[in-house]
């Protein structure tokens, strides 16, 4: 397995990024911040697209060494990328640009455009220009490229960041489903916490340059470097996706849980139409800025957060090391 | 229709200027691709490239003779390696033409070139694409359709090349005369008028449908890459 170990330093005008990390050779590793903290030009550098200022190893192959003047060509790097904007070649088909990548992969790992067509359930328009795709049918196009040009490590910026609402969702079912099916180590960019929850086994946090955060999702996202990150309303827990109830098939690794589509219960409640009800005990209740209530529970499937006001915590008498019953509604956790 | 010495004026026009585009092209469009790229002394080879459309035409033609006459240091090493002599031969005088043109292909190249998304190269070289393979498999085709038409401006005004082309390939029938070069003979002698005026026609044809010629190339090859 070659995990990617990277240190990069570079300077942009005023904005300078310095970052250290490892992304394991083995699951998706979110590479996730706020716009402008650096991710895709921390991904330019893995890629060898501009210099790395420090190293990069992929497994035991260095890619670029600033100390010894080393820097090896993005062609010669054995990493893929997957671009915001698909970068279909427009003078080639469909197909033609799966084969460019085919062309150039290694004989003997070649992958067969046919079946890789058929994963990504393009068979049918591989004859047709890129001009005439739709945006989900050239996403689909780029990571069967990415994939038939058989990289060691893949790298994801933002691809699915054109793609609206259930197109989304299908796209991220389609990552899910290549990492099963190929075991192609993935560093995925977003900064949507949804898609990061629903990808990542594993977690770099960038802001402003700097690594705040990296480690397992579920643990690295209750960190409060990570929580700082966030907009306060979407601060939340990640819950293993096979333990909640979404509605949607199973098959995203997390569901981020937001703490404001959390409703608390002081007794067990019947006859509701939430499909997931979770008793716990409640760790803490914390004071937040504006007077709310974060009332940490700890139950079966890990910590989670509920958002309540002053007096709901009164009422209930909510209180640390009372049992509650946390309430969420099946559509709350499908973004 | 075309006499016979009207049809050799004109065979000796395309000869020399299809000469002149095959040697120039390959050199332009490198020389286009480097300056896209903006590297550093890039406002250096632009002059250098530009020099022709600056100087007087004669000057050029002068230069040339400095350079590949018979006494010139790369004349004279070619007629003594190769035994090519380029002075006052059809060669030559694609030779003078392609200097002359070289400028027209560098500047239709590299708008072709810097009008190519280069992300797309980008794209390439994760693809386990080199730079040259990069070059051909990518830059080349999607340049192609600017670089084509240039190519067809280049070739009409290759045609009617007249200083640099009698300065150092005279005005030879059969040779060196092409279109202008035969309207300046014909003019010379009393009684020319005539005889000019269908030869100015024909360049006048030429050169118009070169510059059509051009647009509904590009226009077409546009169309066809947007798919």
């Amino acid at each position: 397995m070659n995990a990617l170990d990277v240190e990069v330093r570079l300077t942009r005008g005023a904005f300078r990024l310095e970052a250290k990390f490892r992304a394991p050779g083995d699951g998706i590793t979110v590479l996730f911040g706020p716009s402008g903290s650096g991710k895709s030009s921390l991904l330019s550098a893995i890629a060898g697209l501009v210099p790395c200022g420090g190293y990069a190893r992929l497994g035991r192959d260095l890619l670029c060494d600033s100390a010894v003047d080393l820097d090896v060509p993005p062609h010669r790097r054995g990493i893929g990328m997957v671009f915001q904007d698909a970068r279909l070649f427009p003078h080639l088909t469909a197909r033609q640009n799966i084969a460019y990548a085919f062309q150039r992969a290694p004989k003997d790992r070649r992958r067969d455009i046919g079946e890789v067509a058929q994963f990504f359930d393009i068979a049918s328009l591989l004859d047709r220009p890129v001009g005439n795709l739709s945006g989900g049918e050239k996403s689909r196009v780029a990571l069967a490229r990415a994939l038939v040009g058989t990289p060691d490590y893949l790298l994801l910026d933002e691809p699915f960041a054109a793609l609206d609402g259930i197109r989304r969702r299908a796209f991220i079912q389609v990552l899910l489903d290549m990492h099963r099916s190929f075991g192609l180590p993935m560093l995925v960019v977003t900064h949507s916490i949804d898609d990061a929850a629903a990808l990542a086994s594993h977690l770099v946090a960038l802001q402003a340059g700097r690594v705040v955060v990296s480690g397992a999702f579920d643990e690295a996202t209750r960190e409060p470097t990570f929580t700082a990150l966030l907009d306060p309303r979407d601060e939340g827990t990640a819950v293993s996706g096979l333990l909640l109830d979404s509605g949607v098939e199973p098959g995203h690794k997390y569901l981020w849980l937001r703490a404001d589509h959390v409703v608390l219960a002081a007794e067990l409640p019947r006859a509701l139409s939430a499909r997931n009800i979770l008793e716990g005990e409640i760790a803490v209740v914390r004071t937040e800025e504006g007077g709310g209530r974060l009332v940490e529970l700890k139950t079966a499937v890990g910590p989670i957060l509920s958002r309540v006001t002053q007096d709901a915590v009164k009422e209930l008498g909510l209180a640390e090391g009372k049992r509650a019953w946390a309430l969420v509604k099946a559509h709350a956790l499908q973004h | 229709m075309l006499s016979a010495a009207e049809t050799q004026i004109l065979a000796t026009s395309f000869s020399v200027a299809s000469l002149a585009l095959l040697w120039s092209l390959p050199l332009a469009i490198a020389c286009a691709f480097l300056l896209a790229r903006r590297f550093r002394g890039t406002f250096l080879l632009d002059g250098l490239v530009h020099l022709p459309v600056i100087l007087p035409p004669v000057l050029t033609g002068f230069l040339l003779l400095l350079l590949f006459g018979r006494n010139g240091p790369i004349g004279h090493w070619l007629e003594q390696v190769a035994g090519i002599r380029l002075v006052f031969t059809r060669q030559g005088a694609a030779l003078a033409t392609a200097v002359m043109i070289f400028p027209i292909l560098v500047r239709a190249s590299r708008i072709a070139f810097e009008s190519m998304d280069s992300r797309l190269l980008e794209a390439a070289a994760m693809l386990r694409a080199g730079p040259w393979d990069r070059f051909f498999s990518i830059a080349l085709p999607l340049a192609g359709p600017g670089i084509l038409a240039g190519a067809v401006t280049a070739f009409a005004a290759g045609m009617g090349e007249f200083g640099a082309v009698i300065t150092f390939a005279a005005n030879i029938p059969g040779q060196t005369q092409t279109l202008p070069l035969a309207i300046y003979a014909v003019l010379q002698q009393p009684g020319g008028e005539d005889e000019a005026m269908r030869l100015a026609a024909m360049s006048f044809t030429l050169a118009m449908s070169g510059l059509i010629g051009a647009e509904v190339l590009q226009h077409w090859m546009r169309r066809r890459l947007r798919g």
